[in-house]
């Protein structure tokens, strides 16, 4: 494969950015002679607590091990992070490791910007596809491309279905049988509905990001795709499948008045769940301990209801190794990345976060066994684990991914109907995924 | 006052730069016009003099000024304007040309942020200063009352853009927020303000309008108290009533204020995007996208440093012939006192 690198360089809007992280990065490379200094990049996408328990797991590291000094730089959201790390890269002194959005792997290795982890998985005497075991198989595609392990999971979640036991037993559900499949689910809706406005059946956050992350479980349950899971030039938007999810979220909103009209952001969700004006919701299981703490009324959650099958994408962080570290801070890298990954770290981590821990060998621990038998609700989030699906990732992944999301939204306003959504979506993306596909899938050859 | 007097400053700089009046008489200049739009007397600038041999200590004095400008200021502007140029976005296959130019104006997302700009321009803009207008108006006259009014109507201009949007999520939470449980005790069914492609937009003006009324105010406060007393109570003994008197007296001799405030409501129309980023992220649908948040998008979200570049040349000249010709226009019609 040749080589594709963006030579974009965020030179003229990043300027600023670029002078202060190079600047950072800078006084901390400078003495790389003994013990070895690295940086680990990390984004806190929740709230501050994580940033000083990420700090407390690294001052331990350091103490565990003298040859090295790793010091974590906090870089704001996911989005912030990738930006920050773009501007490190291309100002010549990359961080030694960076927590990233799991779905922006894939552009990192399309544009050149990061290393795989093969040549140091090897040198401990492991294949690659040996080492990946330890990881639930799920989250795969979004971290080896191309047979090449880019990204090592770190933090993961899943979109889980919340439901109140009160609202269900007022309109005569049993809360103890969750809907199960989306013809149920509309059933369960329009009991719980009250026509007066004063409870929906089904709320689900519709902004960006959510939306497309959503809409993607929606047509996989369908027994689609969405996109090519091993290639970034390609999506499914136009397919039976996706036209088949898009009219069932017509249907919630616009035809069964199931679901309020358009797009309610996850603190709208949350909020009506709370006041007990709502029956069920869809939120990611990263959001378990936020409704634990919040709602007053008993509550339950399940599977996501599925059409042809069940799947749940995954959603997350992963570890990334950018391009342009000596091989001595690689291999520091590596030291961290094992220590941070391994199943006591990676519990510990996850009962904290709420996230579930990617390292499958976590939940053999007695602490994470007694976690689970202490929070049904972490345990069902687990069991839904064998239904994962992969995340959403191309060349342009925020643009290709918005090119359906505002289609879907536009379908929560009753603005288009769905078999025009689907084609409008087709076109859009494949206009933003052409540059891409003319420098691979249609190249020419010779 | 300190965060007024802070913009006061960033708006000189930017007022000096729409205007086209250039180096050395450039600061005072600016300065004049802010002096004027707050209606004080200035007599005019005494020509300046100039001899050859005193050049040497105006370049030393003018140096690190100009480093500082020329490294910051012009410098990234040369390169947005080169980056513009460059097409292509993979390694091998880039060339000069004009071909984002082409790609921005073909781009759907692009008009939509240009129309959404120019609803929103309008949207915030003449309310804003109707409202300004009116306020500066009614609470012309300094007591008790009108300083306690005066000090409410100002307070949204001392809370971040940012925080008032984050407040505002809140307010106009469906179902709820505080907007939506008043309106239900009215009989008004649910409203997802920032949720419905047709009312997002309306929603994030009106909060632009409360944040910048007061400012605007203050500036227009400061006008009318240059207004001078005695032609209006000649006016009054003309017999000219209040309309009259606002419509001959009062608004002319507020043309340097609205000189001053209309460019500086133009700017803040593409320049104060906090709250998209905040609320919407330009949707639901693009419904509330903006041109600063689509280069944002652009640049930071797809990579594309070339249509970020475009948009933003494009924005800017925009903006500049528009504070040009507004600028222009109510300097024409400006009468000032002496």
């Amino acid at each position: 494969m040749t080589e594709i690198t963006r030579r974009t360089a965020l030179k003229t809007s990043l300027g600023g950015a670029l002078a202060v992280t190079a600047a950072a990065a800078m006084t901390k490379t400078a003495f790389a002679a003994d013990p070895v200094e690295i940086d680990l990049f990390f984004p806190v996408p929740v709230q501050g607590k994580l940033a000083d328990k990420m700090k407390e797991l690294i001052d331990r590291f350091n103490t565990q091990h003298a040859d090295i000094k790793a010091t974590a730089v906090y870089t704001g959201s996911y989005d912030d992070t990738s930006l920050k790390t773009r501007a490190a890269i291309k100002a010549g002194k990359p961080p030694a490791a960076v927590i990233m959005s799991a779905n922006f792997v894939r552009e990192y290795v399309i544009n050149g910007d990061v290393d795989p982890w093969d040549s140091l998985i090897e040198k401990d005497g492991k294949t690659a596809a040996v080492y990946f075991d330890n990881f639930w198989p799920a989250l795969k595609p979004n971290a080896v491309i191309d047979d090449k392990v880019y990204g090592i999971p770190y933090q993961n979640s899943t979109p889980l279905m919340y439901y109140s036991v009160d609202a269900f037993k007022d309109a005569g559900l049993d809360p103890d049988k969750p809907p199960e499949t989306w013809a149920d689910w509309l059933d369960a809706a329009k009991k719980l509905t009250k026509a007066d406005g004063s409870r929906w059946g089904i709320m689900f956050p519709g902004t960006y990001d959510y939306c497309g992350w959503l809409t993607s479980a929606f047509v996989m349950q369908n027994g689609g795709q969405y996109y090519n899971h091993d290639y970034g030039g390609e999506v499914y938007y136009n397919a039976p499948s996706s036209l088949g999810a898009l009219t069932l979220l017509d249907t919630l909103v616009n035809k069964a008045k199931v679901m309020p009209p358009g797009v309610s952001d996850a603190n709208a969700c949350t909020s009506a769940f709370f006041a007990g004006r709502l029956g069920t919701m869809l939120l990611s299981t990263g959001s378990l301990s936020f409704v634990r703490d919040n709602m007053k009324t008993p509550y339950k959650v399940a599977f996501l209801p599925k059409a042809v099958r069940n799947a749940a994408p995954i959603g997350g962080a992963s570890l990334i190794l950018p391009k342009g570290n000596t091989p001595e801070r690689q291999a520091a890298a590596w030291t961290l990345i094992n220590w941070l990954v391994s199943p006591e770290i990676a519990g510990e981590w996850s009962r904290f976060t709420g996230y579930f821990s990617p390292r499958k060998a976590a939940y053999d621990l007695p602490d994470m066994q007694k976690f689970m038998s202490d929070h049904p609700d972490a345990k069902i989030a687990l069991d839904q684990l064998k239904f994962a699906v992969p995340w959403f990732d191309t060349f342009n992944t925020v643009a290709v991914r918005k090119a359906m999301e505002d289609q879907v939204q536009a379908i929560f306003s009753a603005k288009v109907a769905p078999a025009d959504a689907v084609v409008a979506a087709q076109k859009a993306a494949d206009e933003l995924l052409r540059p891409y596909v003319e420098q691979t899938a249609l190249k020419a050859i010779g | 006052m300190t965060e007024v007097g802070l913009s006061q400053t960033r708006h000189r700089i930017i007022i000096r730069a729409s205007s086209g009046l250039t180096t050395d008489r450039g600061v005072t200049d600016s300065m004049i016009i802010e002096q004027r739009a707050i209606g004080a007397d200035v007599a005019p600038l005494p020509a300046a003099r100039r001899r050859s041999h005193r050049w040497l200590p105006v370049a030393v004095l003018l140096a690190p000024s100009l480093l500082f400008l020329g490294l910051f200021t012009y410098g990234p502007v040369l390169r947005v304007i080169g980056g513009s140029l460059i097409v292509g976005r993979f390694a091998g296959d880039h060339a000069l040309g004009f071909g984002n130019y082409q790609r921005l104006f073909a781009d759907p997302h692009f008009a939509r942020a240009a129309l959404n700009n120019l609803i929103y321009a309008l949207g915030t803009i003449v309310p804003s200063l109707v409202l300004a207008l009116a306020l500066a108006l009614a609470l012309r006259e300094t007591n008790r009352f009108t300083a306690v009014l005066r000090t409410l109507v100002v307070m949204p201009l001392l809370i971040p853009l940012v925080a008032a949007a984050a407040l505002f999520t809140f307010i106009f939470l469906p179902g709820d927020g505080l907007l939506d449980f008043y309106l239900h005790k009215l009989g008004v069914p649910m409203i997802n303000w920032l949720g419905d492609t047709d009312l997002a937009l309306g929603a994030v003006i009106a909060i632009t309008v409360w944040k910048n009324t007061g400012y605007y105010m203050l500036f227009f406060l400061a006008g009318l108290a240059g207004v001078p007393q005695d032609l209006v109570d000649a006016a009054t003994i003309d017999g000219a009533g209040a309309w009259r008197r606002l419509r001959s007296i009062v608004l002319p001799l507020l043309g340097p204020t609205f000189g001053f405030v209309v460019p500086i409501a133009l700017l803040n129309a593409i320049t104060q995007v906090d709250h998209v980023v905040t609320m919407t992220q330009g949707g639901p649908s693009d419904a509330t996208n903006l041109l600063l948040y689509y280069i944002y998008q652009q640049a930071a979200q797809n990579y594309d440093t070339g249509l970020a570049s475009a948009a933003t040349v494009i924005s800017v000249a925009a903006l500049l012939s528009l504070s040009l010709i507004s600028f222009r226009l109510i300097e024409r019609g400006v009468h000032y006192e002496s």
